[in-house]
């Protein structure tokens, strides 16, 4: 049953079409790639060759030599060389509280493709040609690219720290006991590849030295706040830095550390001359962070029902060459790691090592959809083990409102899983038949859990300002980027639902960091819950600011003035903004409000295994369900049917929602069935976009989302956040298809045609 | 990464396409047909010419019935084959063959004659060429020069075609009356470059053809009894290993692509 | 060189080296950013032109062979500012998300219709493969594309 709470009749909850949709089919959306000044450089990098080595030589002389080239820097250029990415809570083994990486490797190069050099030039042309003049000496160092063996002892050192970068132990109750009272023991090694983010939109940007000395980067970015990265990195105050997002062609994460944005600045810096740089398919493939592959065993344990009693599960995560967000990766992993189940006793160790793999960090689903091979796999073998249907074994242990995970948080909105469940398996009907001999149909559940929103122990925060102009119509201004997923075009929709303004009379500044409130990343699926509950909020405490003036102008109580149809209301009155706003403008009434939203916060996770407490403020919850049709004999693999359930707390805009999910379950399917980076001894081989297999609209079936709306969630209007959720589940229902239909099951990701034929 | 620089050429016909890369001496010369493999070369770095000759003011498309044989202009493009109902009764394995070769808009300016110049041994025309036998029509400094195209491939991205020749067209046997065609393709995504692919013809004398491409360094012959064929096929083989795919896995896909290409064959020859 | 050509019927006279690709000379000299580049290597549609009415990749034709030609980009479809049919239908059934495949998926859809190889969801699967997109999952893609072809059927 879904419960749908007191629906606003307005905005809220309808398939409004997204303002930016219509600038953007028509051409006219100027992405990052698409903006120029006159005069500007062109800038493009010099990158490792190898995978590991000590640079003893680079030589730039020739390479100035070309006509046309107006600066090349490498480290010793650099006025801070160091970038610290800050992962508060990591534990105190590891050490440091900070992550590190190298604008310009100085040294020593630990992954193929790390930027060595940057030229700008006055064209492209003189400004490839200089790269390729610029002459390195290498002393090719040891590789080591497995993460296991990375962490054994004498393995090759990426860092003189040693290989280990995080790691994160958890053990509630006695494992080692309950295991040998079980019923049922299921072990189960499983992996996970490297995987990119393939957005269609390389990296690009552009910047210039504009007035007050202040260096401007406008660049395809989902986090706006690294002006603060790029400050340090340049050593100027944080005030003489700007960045600024336009629409983004795809961010799913892989915009989320720095791209171009340093370089950038280095060379504005330099030179005080505007610049563009833009990453060609084959560099964003090479170099641009990665997901963490990780490497799984799962131990789990039931009891006679089927109830499971025990989980001892280790993680490997490869972190590649440098530690950007591997620990908090690693965390999201961690806390995920026994699925949405209950479970008494749970073990984890998990631990990321350094490699000479490109540096892996944030990617749709961010450590939690990894693990959902594992403990959906474990789910479907203990079902096979004890003779259950494997959406039933799953039903015997959801997680309820009110229980608590391993790791100590306690859940307490709604977890909508058994009505998720009901709903996928009412719309799949019966298995079909195979359509040839040597085909065979496979079906396949899988259930996951995702949070949304940051750590509670970053203390997350959003601001807003929303504010009428003196014609009645409505500005908002917010410092979010708008990645693709309809992010500005919800918070127009929040917006007009509260003030009664049609969206129409509603422009929106975003992404600014110099003129648009901060609200932190777009990333995390936070930003409609935090830039949402900001707008909310501002426009909220606006409505209440301009009531008691209203209810003057119309002649009523406060309680009975309505903000409905661009105006304000009272029975049969109706006065518009406008004119609502030339008095309050008379009166001196503010018209505009800036807010700030706070996230709940919490105490940080200690270094030592028995800590316990919240990590996240919430989860989305999903259960999807695939029928595919296996070619024996090629191996190929159809989908026949992909139905997926969300309960998303409120669809602000229904249609959005339906795009995450269908987006999300291809992205999925591309992770399941095709999409590898693949690498011989730390070289990447996959530099092209025809060997990088993201699925076309062929591969990509009919899918069916089913939107569940359970009416609570701590986004704006009681919604959850809907980004991330639906990727996790895809894997774990495909495999266990593909279990279904050949009789055994696939464990190592993707599942391509020839691993499929010769199961 | 976009082009490195070149110096460009546009002649107005065959002879003068010639006399261009004859003059290019040391320089490496290259044409330049739909280049729809050439210029993403260009911009991978992969290729490096000096002088690219167009042959685009230059023409040399069209298909035409010549007796027992069919003669396809080199300039003829991908989605001529594919959609023109004329190919589809003349050629009818070309037609099929040609909804494999990348996305419509490679096809939209693919040429034939550049696919066989090319000679990708994963390409699926050089692989129908094969099936139909007949010649290829070069042009250089000599004039005219017929290859059969048995001797046509001659390894990965190799041909018998001199550096200063021009391939005008390729003329196919017909098929005799009664033959059946077909053609199986296995790829990892719709519009990819084959894995493995298959061109079978079934006479009615009983004999049959098969081409796979994909799976050497060039398309592969086999001429036999229906029956043996595919099993002949995935036995003679010898495909490389990749860090994608393994060579075990490329042979039995040749097997798999003969036998389902053979199967379509026989049941339209029987229709 | 000089290169002439009509880019959504206005006139370019423009000095172009050899090596300059279609997509290049577009973006960077006509002005025409709603022409993507996505890869450069033929594979995802993100540059897609109509050259002389056929579909083309861009970032695979050389400037320089497209001299003469009349050349259609996205940003020149709709007319007085209104939507071409086809891009309100993908406006209105949530086909746009980041919408850097939009424009390549426009025109590539386009041609497809025209050219009869939309009949049924498979076929206009099919016809876009080469318009790769990585947010929308396909589904609502497929959705504008079969509508704006049911209008066509209803207006022809
Ligand atoms: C994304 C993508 C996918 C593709 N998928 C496939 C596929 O699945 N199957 C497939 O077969 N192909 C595929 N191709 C390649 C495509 O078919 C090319 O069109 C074809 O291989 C070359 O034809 P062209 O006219 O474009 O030749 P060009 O690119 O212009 O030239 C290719 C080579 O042939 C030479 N050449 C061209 N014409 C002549 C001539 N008349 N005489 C002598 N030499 C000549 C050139 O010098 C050059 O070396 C794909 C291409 C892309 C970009
Ligand atoms: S940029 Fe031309 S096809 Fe991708
Ligand atoms: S909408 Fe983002 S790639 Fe298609």
């Amino acid at each position: 049953m879904s419960v749908v709470r007191d629906r606003p009749a307005r905005l809220v909850g309808r398939a409004l079409v997204r303002h930016d949709a219509v600038e953007k089919v028509a051409g006219r959306t100027r992405y990052a790639a698409d903006f120029g000044l006159p005069g500007m450089l062109k800038a493009a990098l010099k990158r490792a060759d190898l995978p590991h080595a000590r640079l003893l030589r680079v030589d730039t002389s020739a390479a100035e030599a070309v006509p046309g080239v107006a600066s090349i820097l490498t480290a010793k250029d650099v006025p801070e060389n160091t970038v610290w990415v800050d992962v508060p809570g990591q534990t105190f083994q590891v050490g440091a509280l900070k992550a590190r990486a190298n604008v310009l490797a100085d040294g020593v190069v630990r992954y193929h493709g790390e930027p060595i050099a940057i030229v700008a030039a006055e064209t492209e042309d003189a400004a490839l040609a200089a790269v390729e003049l610029i002459d390195v000496d290498y002393e090719e160092l040891a590789v080591v690219t497995d993460p296991r063996a990375a962490l054994e002892d004498g393995a090759p050192a990426v860092h003189e720290e040693g290989n280990l970068l995080a790691s994160w132990q958890l053990h509630e109750g006695d494992v080692d006991a309950a295991f040998g009272g079980a019923h049922a023991v299921v072990d189960q090694s499983y992996e996970t590849q490297f995987v990119d983010h393939a957005y269609l939109e390389p990296e690009a940007g552009v910047a210039w030295l504009d007035s007050g000395d202040v260096i401007t980067v406008r660049a395809a970015t989902q986090v706006i706040e690294h002006f603060r990265d790029l400050a340090r990195i340049l050593c100027v105050p944080d005030n003489r830095v700007r960045v600024i997002a336009p629409y983004v062609g795809g961010g799913f994460g892989g915009k989320e550390d720095m791209t171009v944005e340093p370089f950038l600045a280095l060379v504005v810096q330099r030179t005080g001359r505007p610049v563009r740089m833009i990453w060609s398919r084959s560099e964003s493939l090479l170099a641009r962070e990665k997901r963490h592959p990780m490497k799984l065993r799962y131990r789990t344990a039931c009891d006679a029902e089927g109830r499971l009693v025990a989980q001892d599960i280790v993680i490997v995560a490869d972190g590649g060459a440098y530690a950007l967000l591997s620990a908090l990766v690693l965390l999201y992993a961690t806390t995920c790691a026994q699925g949405p189940y209950a479970c008494p006793n749970v073990r984890i160790d998990a631990r990321v090592a350094y490699t000479n793999h490109t540096p892996a960090s944030a990617m749709r689903g961010f450590g939690a959809m990894q693990v959902a091979l594992g403990y959906e796999g474990q789910m479907d073998l203990l079902a096979a083990e004890l003779g259950l249907d494997p959406l039933e074994l799953r039903r015997r242990n959801f997680v309820e409102r009110g229980d608590t995970l391993a790791v100590g948080q306690r859940l307490d909105t709604h977890v909508a899983l058994p009505e998720l469940a009901d709903r996928v398996e009412a719309a799949l009907g019966p298995k079909p038949a195979p359509s040839t001999p040597e085909r065979r149909v496979g079906r396949g559940v899988a259930c996951n859990l995702q949070p949304y929103g940051r750590c509670v122990w970053l203390n997350d925060w959003a601001s807003a300002w929303v504010g009428f102009e003196l014609d009645g119509t409505l500005v908002v201004r917010i410092g979010v980027p708008d990645i693709g997923g309809g992010q500005a075009s919800s918070l127009v929709q929040v917006a007009g639902e509260v003030l009664g303004v049609d969206p129409a009379d509603i422009v929106i500044h975003i992404g600014d960091s110099a003129l648009t409130p901060l609200t932190g990343t777009t990333t995390a699926t936070r930003q409609l819950y935090m830039s949402g509950n900001a707008v909310l909020q501002a426009a909220g405490e606006l409505r209440e600011e301009l009531r008691p003036l209203a209810s003057e102008l119309l002649e009523t109580e406060p309680d009975d003035v309505q903000f409905a149809d661009g105006g304000v209301r009272s029975g049969g009155r109706h006065l518009p903004f406008r004119d609502l706003i030339g008095a309050a403008a008379k009166r001196e009434v503010p018209w505009h409000r800036l807010s700030i939203f706070r996230a709940p916060g919490g105490e940080a996770w200690r270094s030592d295994a028995s800590w316990r407490g919240r990590v996240f403020p919430d989860f989305t919850y999903g259960c999807h369900a695939v029928d595919l049709e296996v070619d024996s004999e090629t191996g190929h693999v159809e989908v026949l049917r992909y139905v997926a359930a969300h309960d998303v707390g409120r669809a602000i805009n229904p249609q959005s929602v339906e795009g995450q999910i269908e987006g999300a379950v291809v992205m999925g399917l591309g992770y399941a069935l095709s999409e590898r980076v693949v690498y011989e001894d730390g070289v990447n081989l996959t530099g092209t976009f025809a060997q990088y297999l993201i699925p076309t609209a062929v591969e990509a079936p009919e899918i069916e989302p089913i939107v569940v709306e359970s009416g609570e969630g701590l986004g704006p209007f009681s919604a959850r956040g809907i980004g991330e959720p639906p990727v996790g589940a895809v894997a774990p229902a495909v495999a266990g298809a593909l279990a279904d239909a050949l009789g055994r099951r696939l464990t190592i990701l993707p599942f391509t045609p020839e691993r499929v034929a010769e199961a | 990464m976009i082009p490195r620089p070149f110096d460009y050429e546009r002649p107005g016909s065959v002879e003068e396409a010639v006399a261009v890369l004859a003059a290019a001496g040391g320089r490496d010369a290259k044409l330049i047909a739909g280049g729809q493999s050439l210029v993403p070369m260009l911009s991978l770095g992969l290729a490096r010419p000096d002088v690219l000759v167009d042959l685009s003011r230059v023409e040399l498309d069209g298909i035409e019935a010549l007796g027992g044989r069919v003669r396809v202009g080199a300039t003829t493009c991908h989605r001529t084959l594919e959609l023109d109902p004329e190919v589809r009764s003349l050629l009818p394995l070309a037609a099929e063959a040609a909804r494999h070769v990348g996305n419509p808009r490679v096809r939209n300016r693919g040429t034939f004659g550049g696919s066989l110049a090319h000679a990708d041994p994963a390409a699926e025309l050089p692989v129908v060429a094969l099936a139909h036998g007949g010649e290829i029509v070069a042009h250089g400094p000599g004039g005219a020069r017929r290859i059969p195209l048995g001797e046509f491939f001659l390894g990965y991205l190799e041909t018998a075609l001199a550096p200063d020749e021009v391939l005008v067209a390729a003329e196919l046997e017909r098929l005799p009356e009664g033959s059946g065609v077909g053609f199986h393709e296995e790829a990892q995504r719709a519009d990819d470059f084959a894995l493995a692919c298959a061109a079978a013809v079934v006479k009615p004398d009983g004999r049959a053809r098969v081409v796979v491409g994909g799976v050497g360094d060039r398309p592969l012959r086999f001429d036999g009894a229906p029956g043996e064929l595919a099993a002949a096929v995935e036995s003679a083989v010898e495909p490389e290993e990749d860090a994608f795919v393994s060579a075990a896995f490329r042979r039995r896909l040749a097997g798999v692509c003969a036998r389902r290409a053979l199967a379509q064959a026989r049941e339209d020859a029987a229709a | 060189m000089t290169l002439e050509l009509v880019v959504n019927g206005r006139r370019f006279r423009e000095p172009v080296e050899p090596h300059v690709t279609l997509l290049h000379f577009l973006r960077d000299k006509a002005g025409a950013t709603d022409v993507k580049y996505g890869c450069g290597e033929g594979v995802c549609g993100a540059c897609t032109v109509l050259l002389d009415g056929v579909a083309v990749n861009a970032c695979s034709v050389l400037a320089v062979q497209a001299e003469g030609a009349r050349v259609e980009t996205v940003a020149g479809l709709g007319e007085n500012g209104s939507l071409h049919p086809l891009q309100q239908e993908l406006v209105e059934r949530g086909a746009v998300q980041c919408g850097f495949c939009t424009p390549g998926v426009v025109l590539g859809s386009l041609e497809a219709v025209r050219l009869g190889l939309a009949g049924d969801r498979p076929t206009i699967r099919r016809s876009l493969a080469g318009n790769l997109c990585r947010c929308t999952g396909y589904g609502k893609i497929v959705d504008a594309v079969e509508a704006y072809r049911d209008r066509q059927g209803h207006a022809s």
